[in-house]
């Protein structure tokens, strides 16, 4: 009688390690300098990466969470189905996402094939992720111009720093793109600086906002590009609900100003 | 009794900011006409006269009137460029469709009124600027900005988009909204209850606000009590509905009185008006 062979090739727990370690240092050390260093992988943060990545701009996204997605997972009250307004459903053809008309003018897709469809089409066109890593201050040059980020492991956030002690790391890039949603992270940092000040968004009662947050997407300070709903607690804009075409054009027209700027330079 | 005099105005001359989603200036101005014996001239874009140097003077000011929280009260602030190019870009676009910033409505009103020649602003004239932009007021009961849909005054400000935001909707619509419901999906089942955005009657009701802009200027009081008037000061959706479409009558007998004193004399000449006590414009 024949031994059956195993499935799995046998490896040493020593070469699964050094693979990880191997692969994680090799692509960090060359991203450690980047074209374009996104913080948050929301919609927004996925769509400038995709859009930039797509004309070869190198580009690493950080996200908090061990996820990327941001709320593009699920809709409003925890129902997992995003809308988003006409013209937003082009860009989910685009992506291949599937999608239905709900009533004119508003279409709704299934959130994990939306986001998971988003995540892969910004993987494709080239973009890396740090994710578990926070956003910890800005890195600024002559003139205050943004050109990287000191970030952090995530997890040293939650520990008090009497025990922690782990100092952050720098992150240099041509671009910073703030999406980090309402929190507005990089902005806000900008703020506590002196360098700029900023409203925090109003309140949600207005239908139209998604315009307004297109609309003001763009460089806000020497270096640094918002989108998203950043763009609104950056300058004060109605609090949007949950249709996720305004983040997606937000987005794209964030990486049109990165483009145009790379275009310049 | 009360005897007042009234001065009529030579002429109404009607101005329009960004895309008016439908309202038809030429038919409202005809109907003020007819109703009032004024003519009226469309005097179109507010901003089309300007050198973009003014543009950018205005686009900086209108920068800064922002109300970005409702609930605190205005404080003027230095804004940021990408505001200023916002504003710089809405200015130079006569038909620019975004809106959803609330202005504060008072400062809102004094940078249109600069806009305003001298001439056509003098006290013969009555200036009714029609905006598709958002603008609030401070209510000093509940402590914060609520959005309105006319601000009357020299000129008077009627929003397009203010009627269909400032005045309440149903309120299940709004519970229902709370619970996650698409607003889309709400616009569809409420149909009719209340004006959407490009809604169709929006022509309609606006010349009741109009009226209450040529009222404010002739008597200082721009509205009636009767609900069934088209110069009831309405609150709610349906109360617009029914009072510019629906009513008993158009006008109230008192006003219906008033408007047919008026018809019978010339633009630019004054007249006295027995008010029986009750008063236009008490």
């Amino acid at each position: 009688m024949s031994e059956k062979k195993p499935i799995f090739t046998p490896v040493s727990e020593k070469e699964v390690t050094r693979a990880i370690v191997a692969g994680f240092a090799k692509q960090f050390i060359e991203y450690v300098e980047s074209d374009c260093l996104i913080i948050g992988g929301g919609p927004s943060g996925l769509m400038v990466g995709r859009d930039i990545a797509l004309k070869g701009v190198k580009t690493l996204i950080v996200e908090r969470n061990n996820y990327i997605g941001g709320g593009f997972w699920i809709g409003g009250y925890l129902m997992n189905k995003v809308t988003v307004r006409e013209p937003g459903q082009k860009i989910l053809e685009e992506l291949g996402i599937p999608y239905e008309k709900a009533v004119k003018g508003l279409y709704v897709a299934d959130g994990p094939h939306a986001c998971s469809k988003l995540i892969a089409a910004a993987c494709d066109a080239g973009v890396k992720f740090a994710n578990m890593t926070i956003f910890d201050d800005v890195v600024l040059r002559e003139g205050n111009q943004v050109c990287g980020a000191v970030v952090n492991w995530t997890p040293v956030q939650a520990l008090p720093r009497e025990i922690t002690c782990v100092d952050p790391i720098a992150l240099e890039s041509k671009f910073v793109v703030d999406s980090t949603g309402h929190d507005a992270c990089v902005v806000k940092k900008l703020e506590e600086r002196g360098i700029l000040k900023t409203s925090g968004f109003g309140a949600m009662w207005v239908e139209q906002s998604e315009d307004l947050v297109v609309e003001h997407t763009g460089e806000v300070h020497p270096g640094l590009v918002v989108t998203g709903m950043a763009v609104a607690t950056t300058y004060g804009l109605p609090r949007m609900g949950p249709t996720f075409g305004g983040m997606l054009l937000s987005g794209r027209r964030g990486a049109q100003v990165i483009l145009e700027k790379i275009k310049k330079k | 009794m009360n005897d007042f005099i009234y001065h009529i105005p030579a002429c109404i001359d009607l101005y329009e900011e960004g895309d008016l989603r439908g309202l038809n200036l030429q038919n409202l101005g005809r109907y003020i006409a007819e109703k009032t014996g004024v003519p009226f001239r469309n005097q179109g874009n507010i901003y089309k006269r300007y050198s973009e140097e003014r543009l950018e003077a205005v686009a900086k000011e209108l920068a800064r009137i922002k109300v970005k929280d409702p609930g605190k009260r205005f404080a003027l602030e230095v804004p940021l460029q990408a505001e200023i190019d916002y504003e710089r870009r809405r200015v130079r676009s006569p038909g620019w469709k975004v809106f959803g910033i609330l202005y504060e409505g008072v400062l809102y009103q004094r940078i249109v009124s600069d806009l305003i020649f001298d001439d056509e602003i003098a006290s013969d004239r009555c200036s009714i600027l029609f905006t598709n932009q958002l603008f609030g007021t401070w209510d000093r009961d509940n402590r914060r900005y609520h959005a309105r849909v006319s601000l009357y005054g020299f000129p008077s400000v009627i929003s397009v988009v203010g009627l269909v935001e400032a005045p309440a909707r149903p309120k299940e619509f709004y519970l229902r909204k709370q619970m996650g419901t698409p607003v889309e999906l709400l616009k569809e089942e409420y149909q009719g209850r209340f004006l959407d955005h490009g809604d169709l009657r929006m022509t309609e009701v606006l010349k009741g606000y109009a009226m209450h802009a040529l009222l404010f200027h002739l008597t200082g009081d721009p509205f009636c009590e009767d609900r069934d008037c088209r110069l009831f000061n309405s609150h709610w959706q349906e109360e617009v509905l029914h009072s510019q479409m629906d009513g008993q009558y158009e006008y109230c007998p008192r006003h219906e009185d008033f408007l047919k004193e008026l018809k019978g004399r010339s633009p630019s000449s004054s007249f006295s008006y027995s008010t029986g006590g009750v008063g236009v414009g008490r």
